[in-house]
């Protein structure tokens, strides 16, 4: 027999394909979700790294970028950096604005603030913006500063401030900084001055924490990424940072392209949970065609004839679905832009980004052919008499071809998505996660329905079709458990990160961090500070020690440059770090491996190395590491690992070297000071007259700053879960439309027999009931471990849930979850029985 | 000439019912005034074509469906004054339906179909009395069946136990017979008039099938939704 041609095919389809898409709404709903939020989350993330990259040499002031810390280029250098073309230097540090006069009352004395010295070539690219008038370079006198700085400080244009031992009048104010992006991480508003007049603040000494910037716009001839690459293997020993114009922010681009991946993962997973609901919506569908399958079959169709008709419809809508998907996708990223204000490096504006556009199809279509396939494969396949006969027979074995080609559909989706990571282990852990839940829940399904088939008959006929609708054949069990499982893990997991972070900002930071952080004394006065902080509160506790600026340059054999790339969790690898010596184990942290020093060591030189960098490095006690501190290398041995306890928010240092290494080199003194919080204000006032170069933070300030970063981080671990918990409402209506026949069925016989609306949905009650209350106990479980991982391994914070909160979202999000169960029951009330018979 | 009717005696009484099916903007008139009085122990065929509203009739009767006009009163009780739930109550234990495609809940087993209507009325020995119901209509050795396992004949037979377990009064049976071949649908029947005979109900069958017509005491003929005769059999 001749099977039916595409177009013969195609007439059919069309013509018994609903306008509305009515049966096949729920794989439409599924599709475009899914595709929306990947499209969405792909464009934003191409907008965001596409606009840095176009934004480079604005971003970075130049088309390369040489810095360094605690010291400036010598002229040598700088003349080497000028044969490349215009040269800009700048100088950055931190430091304490004090007004110059009487401001508000609730004004602070001072105010720690990033002053940046430039000379007149800056900017060499973009605009300095001022609030009113143009920039031009400054007199040494004159001084530009951030609206911020301006507010808290309570000054305007005109006024004076006092930094160091310098006053300056105040020319402008900032509105926008062209390399603000480009400088990183910032602790205060801005404030901008000539390099002469920086010098006039006597803030720069030797061992001062500052950073000497040269950005260059090169010569044509030149092009910046080899220019960078020939100055990194140059200078590797010096101890400088490079950065070109292509990754001017790779801190902002690294932060955009993880979360970006993160936040992708957890579409994917919402798509493949969405998955589940496309099947459940192409069954039911399929299931309400089962007459018209069985007479086109009667009528002589062939297998192969219904496997097109209804891949054509089915592929007709998932095809709509991922179309409106990607339109939407593509259209959200402008709106989340206006929408998330300041909390984005840059506003990229609107632009079509093919890539991210054409994965999220691809996505689509491969979950879409996945998860169709075992639905179509059954109707394909099904002899006429058995559609016939019913739903009785449904489920059943697929044939080995299409196991095949679902098996083939499975493998393109996960070489998809690890072709795509940045980080393939990761983005494979996260799948196999999902992976390992659905399973886990949909076992769980089979059990439940074994359980519920084998469990004792309840003699309430109410409570015997609860148990019944649970096994029946066509049951929704596992589509439903799979559902509610998942929107109930989600809210434990967000509950439970939730509250642990909360109470990690709220308990544990106040109570270990001490009150003020005090950088830049100057090394010979640490007697004179010392007295000077008790003479202010005599009960102070003082931790004071070295600080200067190093970098790794080589572990072992293995020199740093020549790594390909960082191993995982080696940001210390990455640039300058803190660096100290000390004569004894410091506070706050614990010797693990080795031994400390004797006070009066003065062998060769000798490192004490924080033990989860050990491990990292793959380093241990008597191996050598080389450092580079002040553009000197430093090749030192492992006297000892500690474990350092980062949570105390004292002076926590990978590298500790022993004192005889390093004494001798430039290099300022930070202290904390724990004191009773009422003498805050004294002590700064009496620190910055003794001491006018000290810079003096409070830790509200950073408490804010990191109160502020852990808010955000909880947004977008909001949005991704809201997302997988949308995708689980998704599947918990298909499920619920799915079974909607026969539970109508069943309404309808009952309420001849004389049962009122409300037994037949306490009926449904303590069904979704039943199944709610036990997935509640497996959701804790699973719940709280995602959370625990991500509190504890992830952020690498204390696991501290508060249960009470945990057991109320839990208990929320069941009866939010039996709400929508029960609102699905709702039009099963209304149903006239007498014209519903007619009907069966 | 009518002779009076002594109120005591009457099962049911339909006066100027009227039912409109269809949407607001294009209503179809499916019974047109009917009216009708039904004695307690009767038993009457309403006979007609298809289309003709006995289906809806019988619906309106059994309190399936609430008249667009005119009233019902079933028992002496107003069924135009209750509402849906009310109406379910109504029929529970008093009033038993047997429909074309027997309707069992497919979940359930045989013995836990006929079981529920004595559950929703409340009797505490309803899984005694269904497996005696089962048994009296020959289905003693199919208690633990499924309707999937079970035939056509015996599914139907399922239902009448169904139906007369609680003892009802009326015994609505809506084209009984339409789904089995003659000779099953003829032992049906024999097995219908015997339980209602046991179960001193007032029967009402629904039928096209004018042999069938013929079993009963009287016989009521639809066409076009109204009543076009009213004789005895």
């Amino acid at each position: 027999m001749n099977a039916l041609d595409w177009r013969a095919s195609w007439r059919i389809a069309r013509r018994d394909l609903h306008l509305g898409f009515r049966g096949l709404r729920l794989l439409f709903l599924c599709l475009f979700l899914g595709v929306a939020t990947l499209a969405a989350i792909g464009s934003l993330t191409a907008a965001i790294t596409q606009e840095l990259s176009d934004r480079g040499r604005n971003l970075l002031g130049g088309d390369i970028e040489i810095a360094m810390t605690q010291r400036e280029a010598r002229l040598g250098d700088k003349e080497a950096f000028r044969q490349l073309g215009t040269l800009s230097e700048t100088v950055r540090l931190r430091a304490m604005a004090q007004r110059a006069g009487q401001g508000r009352g609730d004004a602070p004395p001072a105010i720690l603030t990033e002053l940046k010295g430039v000379d007149g070539a800056y900017p060499l690219y973009g605009t300095l913006a001022l609030k009113n008038g143009i920039y031009s370079p400054l007199d040494p006198d004159h001084i530009l500063i951030g609206d911020a700085l301006a507010q808290r400080l309570d000054v305007r244009p005109g006024d004076r401030l006092r930094y160091g031992t310098a006053d300056f009048t105040i020319a402008g104010i900032i509105t926008d900084e062209p390399d603000r992006l480009g400088e990183g991480f910032t602790l205060g508003p801005v404030a901008i001055v000539s390099m002469d007049g920086l010098r006039r603040t006597g803030l720069i000494q030797p061992g001062s924490l500052y950073a000497a910037k040269y950005r260059i716009r090169l010569n044509p001839r030149f092009d910046a990424v080899t220019v960078r690459t020939d100055m990194e293997k140059a200078h590797a020993s010096d101890g400088w940072t490079f950065k070109d114009k292509d990754r001017a922010a790779p801190g902002a681009n690294r932060f955009i392209e993880r979360m970006g991946q993160f936040l992708s993962l957890i579409g994917l997973a919402a798509l493949v949970i969405a998955g589940i609901g496309v099947s459940n919506g192409v069954a039911s569908y399929l299931a309400g065609k089962r007459g018209g399958i069985a007479t086109l079959k009667v009528l002589g169709a062939t297998s192969a004839d219904i496997g097109r008709i209804y891949r054509m419809q089915v592929g007709a809508v998932a095809l709509l679905g991922i179309g409106a998907g990607l339109i939407v996708g593509a259209l959200l990223p402008p709106l989340i832009v206006a929408l998330a204000g300041d909390v984005l490096p840059v506003s990229p504006g609107f632009r079509l980004h093919p890539l991210p556009l054409v994965t999220s199809a691809a996505y689509g279509l491969l979950i879409a052919f996945l998860f169709t396939f075992p639905p179509l494969g059954r109707a394909r396949t099904q002899p006429a008499a058995a559609i016939f006969r019913g739903a009785v027979e449904t489920g059943g074995g697929l044939d080995r071809r299409s196991l095949i080609a679902m098996a083939g559909a499975g493998g393109l989706l996960v070489a998809l998505a690890l072709l795509t990571a940045r980080e393939p282990l990761f983005s494979a852990a996260v799948l196999g996660a999902t992976a390992a839940v659905l399973l886990l829940l949909l076992g769980l399904g089979w059990a439940v329905r074994r359980l519920a088939l084998l469990a004792p008959r309840p003699r309430r006929p109410l409570l015997r079709l609860a148990l019944a609708n649970l096994h029946r054949p066509g049951a929704q069990t596992a589509a439903l458990i799979v559902a509610l499982g998942l929107a109930l893990t989600l809210f434990v997991t967000l509950a439970g990160i939730q509250t642990s972070l909360d109470r990690e900002i709220r308990n544990v930071v106040p109570e270990k961090a001490p009150n003020q952080f005090v950088l830049d004394i100057p090394s010979t006065s640490r007697d004179r500070f010392r007295a000077i902080t008790l003479e202010q509160a005599p009960e102070a506790q003082l931790n004071i020690v070295a600080a200067l600026r190093g970098t790794i340059v080589a572990y072992g054999d293995q020199r740093v440059a020549d790594l390909k790339e960082l191993p995982e969790g080696a940001w210390f690898l990455r640039g300058e770090r803190g660096v100290t010596y000390s004569d004894a184990l410091p506070q706050g942290s614990d010797l693990t491996a080795g031994q400390w020093w004797p006070r009066t060591y003065a062998g060769p030189p000798l490192v004490s190395l924080d033990e989860e960098a050990a491990k990292i490095m793959g380093v241990g006690i008597g191996d050598t590491l080389t450092v580079s501190i002040l553009g000197r290398e430093i090749t030192a041995r492992i006297a000892s690992l500690r474990k350092v306890n980062w949570d105390t928010m004292g002076f926590n240092y990978i590298l500790v070297f022993s004192p005889n290494t390093l004494s001798a080199a430039p290099h300022s003194l930070t202290a904390t000071i724990t004191m009773d919080a009422r003498h805050d204000a004294a002590m700064t006032r009496a620190l910055l007259s003794a001491f006018p170069g000290v810079s003096v933070i409070g830790v509200g300030d950073v408490i804010d700053q990191v109160g502020t970063i852990m808010t955000q981080m909880s947004r977008a671990i909001v949005a991704a879960a809201s997302v997988a918990i949308l995708a689980g409402i998704a599947v918990l209506v298909g499920a619920i439309a799915a079974s909607r026949a026969a539970r109508s069925y069943d309404s309808v016989i009952l309420k001849t027999l004389g049962a009122t609306r409300w037994q037949i949905l306490a009926g449904q009650a303590i069904e979704y009931g039943l199944l709610a209350a036990m997935l509640a106990l497996v959701a804790l479980g699973l719940g709280l471990t995602a959370a625990w991982f991500v509190i504890v391994r992830i952020f690498e914070f204390q696991w501290q849930p508060d249960w009470a909160v945990v057991l109320a979202t839990l208990g929320g999000g069941a009866l939010l979850t039996l709400g929508i169960g029960l609102a699905g029951a709702i039009p099963l009330m209304s149903i006239r029985p007498a014209r519903a018979l007619r009907q069966l | 000439m009518h002779l009076p009717i002594d109120p005591a005696t009457i099962a049911i009484r339909a006066q100027d019912v009227t039912l409109s099916l269809g949407t607001r903007e294009a209503p179809v008139a499916i019974l047109k005034g009917v009216d009708l009085t039904i004695l307690r122990g009767e038993s009457l065929a309403i006979l007609g074509a298809s289309g003709s509203g006995k289906s809806s009739l019988m619906a309106v009767l059994s309190g399936l469906e609430r008249a667009s006009g005119g009233s019902v009163s079933v028992g002496g009780v107003d069924f135009g004054a209750l509402d849906e739930d009310a109406l379910a109550q109504a029929r529970r234990g008093r009033i038993g339906i047997i429909l074309q495609s027997f309707h069992l809940l497919p979940t359930m087993t045989a013995h836990e179909n006929v079981a529920v209507p004595l559950e929703l009325a409340g009797h505490a020995d309803a899984f005694d009395r269904a497996a005696d119901e089962l048994r009296a209509v020959g289905l003693g050795h199919r208690l633990d069946h499924y309707p999937a396992q079970l035939s056509g004949g015996e599914q139907q037979r399922v239902a009448i136990a169904r139906a007369v377990a609680p003892r009802p009064t009326l015994l609505f049976a809506d084209e009984p017979t339409g789904n089995l071949d003659a000779t099953t649908g003829a032992t049906i029947m024999d097995l219908l008039f015997e339980r209602q005979a046991a179960a001193g109900a007032t029967l009402i069958i629904i039928t096209h099938d004018p042999v069938l017509a013929q079993r009963c005491g009287r016989i009521v003929e639809m066409r076009d939704g109204l009543i076009v005769s009213d004789r005895a059999a």
